[in-house]
């Protein structure tokens, strides 16, 4: 869901851009605050790891591909959306100076589909189905809805950028991202959440594996 | 969390990462990617080539991760490239933040 340079117009690039930047500094103070010895490892680790896998491209028929994002698995493991937005900033930064994978006057506009607002909506999304169901049922849930209302996004920007028409564009990401988001992102999502559950529940900064009298802060301290 | 056991994660995460890194070359699918296959459907053909033939705003010096005229070692090279590289700036960036706290 690289976006190119080409396909929106620069105005609306920067206009993107200026929604990101707030976004990505948030998350630089989430850092800041949250990070310490024992998190620095398991996200440098995770941030390699969702460089690599979004090279994985999987075939979902159609003659299309697609790859896991990312965003609302970071989010879980460190139990905020702001770590999914940090990661995914920094691996769309590589990824768009070194390999000329998605356009850099339109990273601000793939760092607020791919990292804000697939992260958000995905781990909202997992907070509120973990209230009634499992860790992984949630993650699915959470991953595959994140990615797919960043595609649906993504669609109105090709529309307002001139790019695609409004009615078959939204068909098209949303048939293709629909099955993309399922795979490549849900069931990734939900097997990776799943097994540091049951291996280092300790990991997951979640209030429901988290002994539940303390509170998140209290937990770590 | 113990210290020493993040360390195990740290590990087990560069491993995986790099071994995807050599796979993908082999194993990613070559098809476009939703977007692009997307574009390939709505957008009309004459526009189509017109926006493949704009240029990118700044041109990277590994474009589809690849490295020119070394194949699918350069595939695997650039990927491997990428993912030391995410890797460091993270471990910099949070070390860094880590330290400021």
């Amino acid at each position: 869901m690289h976006i190119p340079d080409s396909f929106i117009p620069l105005t609306q690039a920067i206009v993107y851009w200026v929604i990101a930047i707030p976004f990505i500094f948030m998350s630089m103070k989430w850092a800041k605050n949250e990070l310490d010895e024992m998190k620095v490892p398991v996200l440098a680790a995770l941030a390699a790891g969702i460089f690599a896998i979004q090279a994985m491209n999987i075939p979902i028929g159609m003659g299309t591909s697609g790859h896991m994002v990312g965003a609302t698995l970071v989010a879980i493991v460190f139990g905020s959306p702001w770590a999914g937005v940090l990661v995914l900033t920094l691996v769309l930064l590589v990824q768009g100076f070194a390999f000329g994978d998605g356009g850099i006057t339109t990273m601000g506009a793939n760092i607020l589909n791919m990292g804000i607002i697939s992260g958000f909506v995905g781990y909202y999304t997992y907070v509120a189905l973990r209230k009634s169901t499992g860790t992984s049922i949630a993650a699915l849930g959470g991953a595959w809805l994140g990615l797919f209302i960043s595609a649906i996004v993504c669609a109105v920007q090709m529309y307002i950028a001139g790019t695609f028409p409004l009615r078959e564009g939204l068909i098209a990401m949303g048939t293709y991202h629909l099955i993309i988001g399922f795979i490549g992102e849900g069931l990734i999502t939900a097997v990776v959440i799943t097994a540091i559950a049951k291996s280092r529940p300790d990991l997951l900064e979640d209030n429901f594996t988290v002994r539940p009298e303390k509170s998140k802060k209290e937990a770590h301290a | 969390m113990s210290g020493k056991s993040n360390m195990k994660f740290f590990y087990l995460g560069i491993v995986i990462a790099l071994l995807l890194s050599v796979l993908a070359p082999f194993l990613a699918s070559p098809d476009p990617d939703g977007l692009e296959s997307a574009a390939g459907g709505v957008i009309e053909e004459s526009k189509m080539s017109e926006l493949e033939e704009m240029e990118p705003a700044l041109s990277s010096p590994m474009p589809d991760y690849s490295i020119e005229g070394m194949g699918k070692g350069g595939e695997v090279m650039a990927i491997a490239i990428g993912t030391i590289a995410v890797l460091a700036i993270s471990f910099g960036l949070g070390k860094v933040f880590n330290k400021k706290a």
